[in-house]
């Protein structure tokens, strides 16, 4: 629109670069974040919570929080990108490139993996219960039901399901990342064509995924209950993440200079309207799957939130109501909230300490009665922030060593991004 | 234009070919004060708003207010009906239960926020209306396909005829058009009404056609839309099925298991003995009776039937217990103890009869350990539960007064029953508390007694309890005196008996004057008699 007269900056402007002071801390931040990464692992091995087994199933299980955090951070964001393109979404050029640079985390996250994957071939269940063939005679499970579970839940199967979701997820993700990238230099109109077009078969692929994902990397860990609602919850938190670390990250990025021009209030606006609808849909989920379950009433689906009433974890399961749904849906209500970035990216750093905490109530229950105490909490503080750095500081140096643009710069809707506008 | 020069001005439009000039026209007229202004686009223009100066809608607020009213509405409707005004167990959820609450608190706080939202639009927006003056020039057509187009009313206080249209064609705009108010009549066109009539009236033939289906009579069979609605295929009480092997419908518990809210109190509670001490005294037999409560229908084998038998301990009570036997000399008489209950034989825990050839005088000890006191907290409630339930299940044979002169008692009377044994008289010294303890009476309410069924499996224990309260009210109401009454009461009863004794004598006087009036008549009658009898012969 006429207003706007910034679309006369070249594609190698300095502002679409990574910031230095923001590229500096690529290394440092890897660094510390490997550093207390070990370290957890360490302490988690000598002095975690509880006997030994109980100490590293607790710190396994920790670490299958900080991987799922910074996961679905990733996950979120591959959709993000994909339903862009699906829908052909104008507003959203300025800041994917933001997703992408998350979403291309994710074969990186892929290599992080391992752990758990190791863990899935325990003899003594140290992660999963399943792996551990003595479980279902140790809680009264009938042999005839164990067996059919284990058919799907064994550490083989397991492997080769994981294998695939991560070869698919890292293939696209891949796949937009390089187009998008290759659109850069060419800033040829037929790759936003082919990305549009592989959308729709990439959604489905990407909505299997997940949601088998969610079944296998965190449902099993509760082996014998099922919620077949698990996947979209997950979905709905990882949604929830990937708005709130697109947010920071371009908050952070127009804080020390970047594509400052470009990313106006009403790109805020509208993320914030995202944030907003994300934790309802959020919170509708969640409670679907709970008062489905919850009217039912049969031991089989009510022993996950059975689990997660007891101890300090129905403490939790009450605060969530109030954290992860009450006070962002107040908060996030009025338009004049959406339409101040700096409330915004304050809401969305809130919303991913309530992603985490919602991760770490869906992980650790599972592994113990308890938070585990001042280890089990510094267990988990340390592999969280530590693998969160991991993340961070892996894609910072990622952006700075492949000069990564940080805006898609010949996208052929940039002008439209730019010029957008609410009402 | 000069035909148009008596009729009122609406205002003024300018055309545009474009949105930019459109959107800097807006915000020369904007800034130039102008507040009643609009703009006519043929598609969503992003920024006109602001263009135009127009203030924030209050229609989020709306929204908002009518949202919260549909979650408040939401949420009292439910706990109120739920939770107060008709409590009634849903799914074995409390009555007041928040998660089952939600769903529909949610749907109606988005209804009323969408009608909120919606009809807050046409509100603020002045619609529905159904002319704008604006739409009368054919030049305006093309604000839906290919023109833009700024208005300024006549309304708006700084309007001034040459100065608007010296601004807007200042601003760029082209084809300046005046806008008149639109004088036609406002009467609506007479076919409306007709066609309007028409269709009411034409509506209101198939509720007439219902309304007299609904009050005629027709040989053919009724039409089941929704057959099974009309004829629901679940199970009545008492029908069969052919779903399970003994074809009832009604299914009896799974034995071994405990229904809710049963077995919740000691088994003394449920069997009417100090269980403990019968354990003490027979061991064999406390298994037994526990076993037949919980197994009630395991017809294993015989031994099976004298578990259950040794349940009905009250079964060899009429022969042994009641020796006077005034209330069922036939039973006494016809029916041997052993005879009665082969149970008793094979199990000799049951009391034992000592053999009567005469049934008349015996005196074996009942050696159960019978409950003495009742185990409920008694008090008003009890009794006037004890109560209802003694008039629906037991008035029928025994008689609201306990005397043993029910309804079914007098028919049985009526139609000469052979096989019809008198049910007992409750107000006999026999069934009093010192000979007759609670616990056994409790039993034989509970399992039977003669030709008398068990009542167990349709009256709660709790139940069967308060009737045992109940009995030994009656029993004492009508051995009672004047001094077991409270102080405060015996005046009372007092003044009632004098009322009522006042009643019978004004009754009985009433009867007497009646009937010596009819004497009178009679005697005055048969003293006319002969006198007619005389005046006829007289002729």
């Amino acid at each position: 629109m006429s207003e706007h007269k910034h679309h006369l900056k070249t594609a190698d402007d300095p502002s679409f670069q990574l910031p230095a002071s923001l590229a500096a801390l690529a290394v440092p931040l890897a660094a510390v974040g490997g550093a207390m990464l070990i370290i957890g692992f360490l302490i988690g091995a000598v002095a975690g919570p509880g006997d030994a087994a109980e100490s590293w199933r607790f710190t396994m299980s920790a670490y299958l929080v900080a991987f799922t955090f910074c996961f679905s951070i990733s996950l979120g964001c591959l959709f993000f990108v994909l339903i862009q393109h699906l829908c052909r979404a104008g507003w959203s050029v300025v800041i994917r490139r933001v997703a992408e640079i998350f979403m291309i985390a994710i074969p990186a996250l892929a290599l992080l993996f391992i752990p758990i994957l190791l863990a899935s071939w325990s003899p003594s269940g140290v992660l999963y219960p399943w792996s551990d063939a003595g479980f279902g005679d140790s809680h009264g499970i009938p042999a005839s039901t164990w067996e059919e579970k284990l058919r799907y839940l064994n550490s083989g199967w397991f492997s080769v399901r994981s294998a695939i979701y991560l070869v698919l997820l890292s293939g696209l993700a891949i796949y937009y990342f390089r187009l998008s990238r290759l659109q850069d230099e060419t800033g040829e109109l037929t790759l936003t064509e082919r990305m549009q077009a592989r959308s729709g078969p990439a959604v489905m692929i990407f909505s299997l995924v997940t949601t088998f994902a969610a079944f296998d990397w965190l449902m099993s860990l509760a082996p014998m209950w099922y919620s077949t609602m698990f996947g979209v919850y997950i979905f709905a938190g990882s949604m929830l993440a990937a708005h709130s670390a697109v947010t920071v990250a371009t908050y952070l990025l127009q804080s020390r200079g970047a594509i400052r021009d470009e990313v106006t209030i009403e790109h805020y606006h509208d993320l914030g309207k995202f944030l907003f609808g994300f934790v309802t849909f959020w919170t509708y989920i969640a409670f679907s799957q709970f008062m489905l379950i919850w009217y039912a009433n049969i031991p089989e689906e009510t022993e996950w939130f059975y689990t997660r009433m007891q101890g300090p974890w129905h403490s939790i399961s009450y605060l969530m109501i109030f954290f992860h749904w009450l006070f962002p849906f107040l908060g996030l209500l009025s338009r004049h909230v959406r339409r101040r970035p700096k409330l915004v990216f304050a809401w969305s750093i809130y919303l991913l300490v309530v992603h985490f905490f919602d991760l770490y109530w869906i992980v650790m229950p599972q592994a113990g009665p308890t938070l585990g105490g001042a280890s089990g909490i510094l267990v988990s503080l340390l592999l969280t922030l530590g693998m969160f750095g991991l993340y961070i500081g892996g894609m910072l140096w990622f952006t700075r060593c492949k000069q990564v643009k940080i805006l898609a710069v010949r996208d052929p809707r940039l002008p439209e991004s730019l010029a957008f506008e609410n009402i | 234009m000069t035909d148009k020069s008596n009729k009122k001005l609406h205002g003024v439009y300018a055309e545009f070919d474009a949105v930019d000039p459109l959107l800097a026209a807006c915000r020369r007229v904007r800034d130039a004060g102008y507040v009643k202004t609009d703009a006519f686009t043929p598609f969503p223009v992003h920024g006109i708003d602001k263009a135009l100066g127009i203030k924030p809608t209050a229609l989020p607020w709306i929204a908002l207010a009518c949202g919260l009213t549909g979650t408040a509405i939401g949420v009292f409707m439910q706990v109120f009906m739920n939770t107060f005004d008709y409590p009634y167990i849903i799914s074995g959820k409390p009555f007041f239960s928040m998660p089952a609450f939600i769903p529909v608190s949610f749907e109606l706080t988005i209804l009323l926020a969408s009608f909120g939202a919606f009809f807050g639009m046409l509100a603020l927006n002045g619609l529905p209306k159904f002319s704008n003056p604006i739409f009368t020039d054919p030049g305006f057509d093309r604000a839906t396909d290919d023109k833009f187009f700024l208005f300024i009313d006549s309304a708006d206080p700084r309007f001034n005829h040459k100065g608007v249209a010296r601004l807007l064609t200042d601003a760029g705009g082209a084809n300046l058009v005046d806008v008149y108010e639109d004088d036609t009549s406002t009467q609506s066109p007479k076919w409306l009404w007709i066609v309007l009539g028409s269709v009411i009236f034409l509506s209101m033939i198939p509720l007439l056609l219902v309304a007299r289906m609904r009050v005629t009579n027709s040989s053919s069979p009724r039409f089941h839309v929704f057959f099974d609605m009309d004829f629901s295929p679940a199970k009545g009480a008492q029908m069969t099925t052919s779903l399970f092997a003994d074809g009832r419908s009604m299914r009896p518990d799974v034995p071994g298991t405990v229904a809710v809210g049963q077995f919740d109190r000691e088994l003394d509670f449920y069997s009417g003995i100090d269980m403990d001490e019968l354990a003490r005294r027979d061991s064999g037999r406390a298994e037994r009776l526990v076993r037949a409560m919980l197994y009630p229908d395991d017809p294993q084998d015989a031994t099976a039937d004298a578990e259950a038998a040794a349940e009905q301990p009250a079964d060899a009570v009429p022969a042994t217990d009641q020796p006077a036997a005034e209330a069922e000399p036939a039973e006494a008489a016809t029916a041997p103890p052993a005879a009665e209950s082969p149970a008793t034989e094979l199990n000799p825990a049951v009391v034992e009869p000592a053999p009567s050839p005469t049934g008349a005088a015996v005196t074996s000890e009942d050696t159960t350990p019978w409950l003495r006191k009742n185990p409920l907290e008694l008090s008003v409630e009890v009794v006037e539960r004890g109560r209802t339930q003694f008039d629906i299940y037991c008035a029928t044979c025994h008689g609201n007064d306990g005397r043993g002169n029910g309804l079914v008692n007098r028919r049985a009377q009526r139609i000469l029953a052979t096989a019809w044994v008198q049910p007992s008289s409750l107000h006999q010294d026999t069934l009093y508390q010192d000979v007759y303890p609670d616990g056994k009476l409790f039993s034989t309410i509970s399992n039977g007694i003669r030709k008398m069924s068990g009542y167990g499996s349709q009256i709660k224990a709790s139940d069967r309890w308060a009737i045992v309260a109940y009995v030994r009210a009656m029993q004492a109401s009508q051995n009672a005196d004047v001094d077991d009454l409270p102080v405060d009461k015996r005046d009372e009863l007092k003044k009632l008996k004098a009322e009522v004794e006042a009643k019978l004598a004004a009754a009985a006087e009433a009867e007497q004057k009646k009937a010596a009036e009819a004497e009178l008549k009679r005697a005055e009658a048969a003293k006319q008699k002969p006198a007619d009898a005389a005046a006829k012969a007289i002729p």
